[in-house]
């Protein structure tokens, strides 16, 4: 083992600059899953007791 | 057991749960090992000195885009031939990711050519089809949100992605077909690798963490769109449409 040399011989910037765009692309689909499970488990909440009866209601009226 | 029991988004949804950690745990240790394998133990290389070490994530991330795109193609092939709903469900949740790496090696290509060749970009023969490649999955996953009925939507993605199946080839054959400025395969299936070992280890744990991340990421995602999915049809159900 040796540990690597942080400048990568004058090639840092593309480097550690690739490595820095994948992990930022990682993280961004694992946030955005995240927040689309969270905002699922919402909805389901909310739907149970009010959302759906409001929409049935709605429809009605527009179509009577 | 009856294995097309899990054929059906209800019933797969819980098998796809409990099949998350073991995909995610180990993708997390390889890529930490795989890390630890390309800056701590693989030597500089005496071409092209440390810049090379980019190989790491921008060889796995390039394969994970071609093999997702296949497989995308596959799932919504099978989902339009056969009535699976599932199976187009699948589709559509690989397409996000497979788009993702596709970015990431285009990126990561631009970051290691610049110092390389001397240019961030060109069109090359292997870019420009790597280049469609993300414009067929944007094309997939913007038609598929751009039409509201999810399994017309399904059937539209899936015209798409099957046509697109011919630039994956054209990718992967493009440097030997073409005099292009990118560089030959540094590994193939039938001759010996023309890197070190410790070097060609590093780049299969990477790529075996990309596969394992992959199908985290689809699987979550897919949860995701089984239980939107039924919101939609079950709130269709209330209103009688």
């Amino acid at each position: 083992m040796n540990w690597p040399d942080l400048s990568m011989g004058g090639y840092g910037f593309y480097v550690w600059g690739s490595y820095l765009v994948s992990l930022i692309a990682i993280v961004w689909e694992v946030v955005s899953l995240r927040q689309r499970k969270k905002a699922l488990t919402q909805q389901q909440q909310s739907s149970k007791s009010v959302s759906a009866p409001v929409l049935r209601g709605s429809i009605n009226e527009t179509t009577s | 057991m009856n294995i097309y029991k899990y054929a059906s988004p209800a019933s797969f949804y819980p098998v796809a749960g409990k099949l998350i950690p073991w995909f995610a745990i180990p993708a997390a240790l390889l890529f930490a090992t795989g890390f630890f394998i390309g800056f701590f133990i693989a030597p500089t290389d005496f071409q092209q000195g440390d810049a090379y070490r980019i190989i790491f994530i921008h060889v796995p991330a390039a394969w994970m885009g071609m093999l997702l795109y296949m497989l995308m193609a596959f799932y919504a092939g099978i989902g339009w031939a056969f009535n699976a709903r599932l199976s187009s469900m699948m589709a559509s949740s690989i397409a996000i990711t497979g788009a993702m790496f596709t970015a990431i090696s285009l990126i990561t290509g631009a970051l290691w050519g610049k110092p390389t060749w001397g240019t961030w970009w060109v069109w090359d023969a292997r870019m420009t089809s790597t280049l469609i490649l993300l414009f067929l999955y944007i094309g997939f996953i913007s038609l598929q949100a751009a039409i509201d009925d999810p399994r017309r939507a399904d059937r539209a993605g899936a015209v798409l992605a099957l046509v697109g199946v011919i630039n994956v080839p054209i990718i992967y054959f493009s440097v030997q077909w073409w005099n292009t400025l990118h560089q030959g395969a540094t590994i193939r299936l039938l001759q010996k690798p023309t890197i070190r070992g410790s070097m060609l280890a590093a780049l299969l744990i990477m790529l075996a963490a990309c596969w394992l991340y992959s199908v985290a990421a689809v699987l979550i995602r897919l949860r995701c769109i089984i239980l939107e999915r039924e919101q939609n049809a079950s709130r269709f159900a209330e209103v009688g449409v």
